[in-house]
């Protein structure tokens, strides 16, 4: 059992989430970004779909039996009892009592820390699963750097825009001004439409980059609203998602053709 | 019907009308095409999210002679009609407050889509005598339960929520149910009926 003994900044307990539930309104959940939770997962020889913690930092928990952890996704002060810190990416046991402490995060923007046996939420309880009976990972895993250049797709309202406003998101760069669950608020060269013309709400992908009337473009993540009234004037390749899920304030993007 | 490029995971699909949409969307369903995920229909659009293996190309569109936009699914609401925008609609419509529970409770609905949060169904059939453009200013809580219309749609709030639909009443019925499935009370396709009690 872990007790959580303060959830800090946007702490929860994920998995991959649902897909196949936009059309009754809901779109994915889960992890924002679902590549360092799968990572967290191998990394304890759980699957890659169990469900784990994800935290923006200010977390602070108790295990009760000798568990094995992982963290992975963003960097972060991480200590055990108050000594030691964590490494990153590699599998992490701690002793019965022990407490572990998240503090601010360094890099990226979502953290995340599977259990070896997954865990499910009881208010502010976390009930360990069985033992997966698998080996944990005997080596830790490589950092990849945090990418700022995204591959794009089309939209399908590429065409409601100004032909310079294609040209102007492949070659001009994006400040990350907000970032939630719901998506990644950019500043940057405004992506003008044709006209005023009314958009009826239609459907939308994670990864859609929805331009409002004020031409700043948004990306949407795990949880975005199924459907949306902007239109959608280009598609983050899905490899790319999980550098916009961890893309902190005042990152600058970079966007090029996919193909 | 035209297609539109939305990444290498979902195709948009344009049509000139909503019943074309609901036909579509309850067709391709039906058909439960390979590599399709999900199909979200909206007011003129369906979106296919698919595995990347999906050929667009199996995307037809239905003709009047196929139309299908109900799934047979039926569910009757009982509504306790005192919304706090009863009058106000009444008075708008040029109706009596009986007028308006009437009409609104005297006509067979059906799910066009579902958006705005989870399990919200976009119901239409709405008399034309009911409809009203939304508030101007929308309330920053409407009680779970509450029955709504707007435009040409009538629906229920899952859950409370900010919102700006005329609100006519209440159900008690859930409308999602994560142990359910669909977790959705309203899919697209169910035929609803609101019962006066």
């Amino acid at each position: 059992m872990i007790s959580v003994e303060s959830w800090g900044i946007a702490g929860s307990v994920v998995d991959r989430g649902r897909a196949g539930l936009a059309w009754l309104g809901q779109s994915r959940g889960g992890a924002v970004d679902v590549v360092s939770l799968s990572l967290a997962n191998r990394l304890v020889g759980n699957a890659e779909g169990s469900a784990g913690i994800e935290t923006s930092g200010g977390l602070t928990l108790r295990v009760s039996q000798p568990t094995m952890i992982a963290l992975t996704g963003a960097v972060a002060e991480v200590s055990v009892n108050n000594g030691p810190a964590v490494g990153w990416g590699s599998p992490v046991s701690l002793p019965a009592g022990a407490q572990l402490r998240v503090g601010r995060l360094m890099d990226g923007v979502r953290l995340y820390i599977a259990v070896r046996g997954g865990v499910s939420r009881e208010a502010d309880v976390l009930r360990v699963g069985s033992d997966p009976a698998t080996s944990a990972a005997t080596q830790a895993a490589p950092r990849a750097a945090a990418s700022t250049q995204l591959r794009v797709w089309p939209g399908p309202r590429t065409q409601w825009f100004q032909p310079t406003a294609w040209v102007s998101l492949m070659s001009t760069t994006f400040e990350v001004t907000g970032t939630s669950r719901v998506g990644v608020r950019l500043h940057g060269a405004a992506l003008l439409r044709l006209d005023d013309r009314q958009l009826p709400s239609e459907g939308v992908v994670e990864g859609a980059v929805q331009v409002p009337p004020d031409g700043q473009p948004i990306i949407m993540l795990a949880d975005h609203p199924t459907t949306g009234g902007y239109p959608v004037i280009a598609v983050i390749d899905p490899a790319d998602l999980h550098h916009v899920a961890q893309a902190a304030l005042g990152t600058i993007l970079r966007f090029s053709p996919a193909r | 019907m035209k297609l539109l490029p939305y990444g290498p995971l979902a195709v948009l699909a344009e049509f000139d009308t909503l019943a074309e949409v609901m036909s579509a969307a309850q067709t391709w369903r039906d058909a439960a095409l390979p590599g399709v995920i999900d199909l979200v229909p909206a007011a003129r659009t369906v979106l296919v999210l698919h595995d990347g293996t999906f050929d667009a190309g199996q995307l037809t569109a239905p003709t009047a002679s196929t139309h299908v936009a109900s799934t047979g699914r039926a569910v009757t609401l009982d509504v306790v009609y005192d919304g706090v925008d009863l009058e106000n609609v009444a008075t708008w419509c040029g109706l009596r407050v009986g007028e308006v529970i009437e009409l609104h409770s005297g006509t067979d609905y059906a799910v066009a889509f579902c958006g705005f949060m989870p399990g919200f169904a976009y119901l239409v059939g709405l008399p034309p005598l009911l409809h009203l453009p939304r508030l101007s200013t929308p309330r920053t809580r409407v009680p779970a339960g509450s029955v709504a219309i707007a435009a040409e749609f009538t629906g229920v709030y899952p859950r409370q929520s900010p919102g700006g639909w005329h609100l006519l009443g209440r159900t008690d019925a859930t409308l999602w149910d994560d142990a359910c499935n669909p977790p959705a009370l309203l899919p697209p396709g169910t035929t609803v009926r609101f019962r006066p009690t």
